[in-house]
């Protein structure tokens, strides 16, 4: 437990001072581009005022986060549907070479095509709702996550998987037995990394394509001068994604803390 | 279909797109501009005026063949202006009051459904005059499933451009519509989601969209808003106070050049064509027959009995109350005081009465 607790505090600490960092080069920011003025350019205590104590602040809270709720439900969908599809991608690929050798170019090449690009044929494919805006933030997730599982799956003890064949088990006990729990870490780096890409993926979806949640509304914003509505929603976007890294963190340090102290740690 | 992508659309999507990359991202959307220099009106170049910056509404079509005329015969640097940077426009990141905020710009057209939310929020800006004396703005549709009255959007699909949310919201509100009981779609500047029956009806110009779909075979039917309760202006010049006060011969120099410019728009719609198509807005990949049959449609906007009476960009007293009272219709109450100062237009057409059209 206490070996659990020391990874928390380890992946934690730095959280905590790069989201205050944050909100120092907001201030700084806006101190070194002066010309973005008042009206434009919304500070930390401008946003807190406009969610907190201001006098609309009501409304403005339950409007950003019924929009949050949405984006979050986008984003989750996507993070779901991208890590399950790499994971299922990854083993396959390591399972057979062949597959990957043919198939991981095409992935590669798909990905350099930009998502913004690609958003008029998705949305012709899957319409406008929470099927176009789930496939968007999953494209986002899936590709680097799949880079990094296989990696995972790759780096599995060889003398171990060995010891598996020489029991007779096949290269899918060897995968169940082995590969997956020794990329533990790789699977868990790459759900780190994938919620700012699902998130990100979700807001994107929702501008171009539904319409809806916080990808849309703090565009919509821009033309209404809501200027306090788009950095609070910056803001919250921003906060949000920090958190989720930081549960995802905290699970992982549980996890790998069962493997023993210096597992998923360079040696 | 074919979702065809435009280079410009493009690195428009890709800047919005860093853009919705985490808080920091807001950066890039903020900082983009270098251009903030020479907006001010130094006057490095040897010209009285120096160079300004001109936020455009909109990708540069015959929208604004004033604007290419005076270009290109020279009436900017004849009223002392060393050069004049056309901005192109139309997303929600280009918005003429933001641009005028944060110092980008040195005058931009606008509406009054934009500049009044900016003015309520306490940016100090006004608009001097207006190109469009009748709102250009309608629903386009397909002519087999019409929207002939904003009832008829009721429970359908109709697409909206993000810079264009405000006066769409003002059409419903001034017709008593429930903005739920329609679903609004996203839209870019690419009307095919209604050509391919993605979507009932689309936001356009009168002057735009309507004729190049129906050039590309795609009968369709326009509502217009003006006929709807919403007489606003549109292409309305916007400056900052500070240009009213300080720079007024400055202001008058620039009005002057484009009174001049569109005077020559309304004359020649061929050759306002032309220009949009082959020399300004080349990368739009424009149709010279489209934009010809655009340009000879926009005279209908740009020139009215009034305009004819008392010159171009003017407007009268009823003019200004109708769009006070239709902004009051969709929740922008402003004074007319506070929107427009016309006093800049009404002085150039007394010292230049021979500019009249």
């Amino acid at each position: 437990m206490n070996a659990s607790l020391r990874r928390i505090g380890r992946f934690l600490a730095p959280l905590a001072i790069s989201m205050a960092l944050l909100f120092a080069l907001w201030y700084l920011f806006l101190a070194a581009f002066p010309q973005v003025g008042p009206r434009v350019g919304k500070s930390p205590t401008d946003v807190w005022s406009y969610l907190f104590s201001g006098p609309t602040s009501h409304t403005a809270r339950a409007n950003l986060l019924d929009n949050l709720q949405i984006t979050l439900r986008d984003a989750a969908i996507g993070f779901v549907a991208g890590i399950g599809a790499a994971l299922i991608v990854a083993a396959l690929f390591v399972l057979f070479s062949t597959l990957e050798q043919t198939l991981l170019p095409i992935a590669v090449l798909l990905r350099s095509v930009p998502l913004v690009a690609m958003t008029p044929i998705i949305v012709l494919v899957f319409g406008r709702g929470l099927g176009a805006v789930a496939v968007m933030a999953g494209i986002v997730v899936f590709f680097p996550a799949l880079v990094m599982i296989m990696a995972g799956l790759r780096e599995a003890p060889r003398q171990a998987q060995e010891l598996v064949e020489a029991y007779g088990g096949n290269r899918w006990t060897a995968l169940y037995m082995v590969a997956i729990p020794s990329s533990l870490p790789s699977l868990f780096a790459a759900a780190r990394i994938s919620v700012p890409g699902a998130l990100i993926g979700a807001l994107i979806g929702e501008w171009l394509g539904s319409g809806e949640g916080l990808g849309s509304s703090l565009i919509k914003a821009i033309p209404r001068y809501q200027y306090n509505e788009l950095w609070a929603s910056v803001a919250i976007v921003t906060i949000v994604s920090i958190l989720l890294y930081a549960v995802v963190g905290v699970l992982e340090s549980l996890v790998l803390a069962r493997f023993g102290p210096d597992a998923g740690r360079p040696s | 279909m074919t979702p065809s992508f435009h280079r410009r659309e493009f690195l428009r999507y890709s800047a919005m797109a860093g853009f919705a990359i985490g808080g920091a991202g807001l950066i890039t959307a903020c900082s983009t501009s270098d251009s903030a220099g020479s907006s001010g009106g130094s006057s490095s170049d040897g010209s009285k005026f120096g160079s300004v910056a001109v936020q455009l509404s909109w990708i540069k079509n015959i929208e604004f063949a004033g604007e290419f005329f005076a270009l290109e015969k020279g009436y900017y640097k004849e009223a002392g202006f060393g050069s004049v940077d056309l901005v192109s426009g139309g997303a929600a990141g280009t918005g003429v009051e933001a641009g005028l905020d944060t110092g980008k710009i040195w005058i931009g057209m606008s509406a009054p459904q934009l500049t009044a939310p900016a003015v309520l929020n306490g940016l100090p800006a006004k608009i001097v005059g207006a190109t469009y004396q009748k709102n250009p703005f309608c629903i386009v549709s397909s002519a087999a499933k019409p929207i002939n009255v904003p009832q008829d959007m009721v429970g359908r699909k109709i697409g909206v451009q993000d810079s264009n949310q405000l006066v769409f919201g003002a059409l419903l509100d001034a017709n008593g519509i429930d903005p739920k009981s329609i679903t609004v779609v996203p839209a870019q500047f690419d009307p095919s989601p209604l050509a391919n029956g993605e979507v009932d009806g689309w936001v356009s110009y009168v002057t735009n969209e309507p004729i190049t779909l129906a050039s590309k075979g795609f009968k369709n039917h326009a509502m217009l808003f003006a006929d709807f309760n919403l007489p606003l202006v549109a292409e309305s010049f916007t400056v900052k106070q500070e240009t009213i006060d300080n720079e007024r011969d400055k202001l008058k120099a620039f009005l002057i050049a484009e009174i001049k410019g569109w005077r020559d728009a309304i004359a020649n719609p061929a050759e306002s064509a032309r220009l949009a198509a082959e020399v300004y807005g080349k990368d739009q990949h424009l149709d010279v027959a489209e934009q010809t049959q655009e340009a000879t449609a926009q005279v209908g906007l740009v020139v009215s009995n009034d305009t004819k009476a008392n010159g171009l960009f003017t407007m009268t007293k009823n003019l200004v109350d109708q769009n006070i009272a239709a902004l009051k219709a969709a929740k922008l109450d402003i004074a007319a005081g506070d929107l427009f100062d016309l006093s800049i237009i009404d002085e150039i057409y007394k010292e230049h009465p021979d500019l009249k059209v």
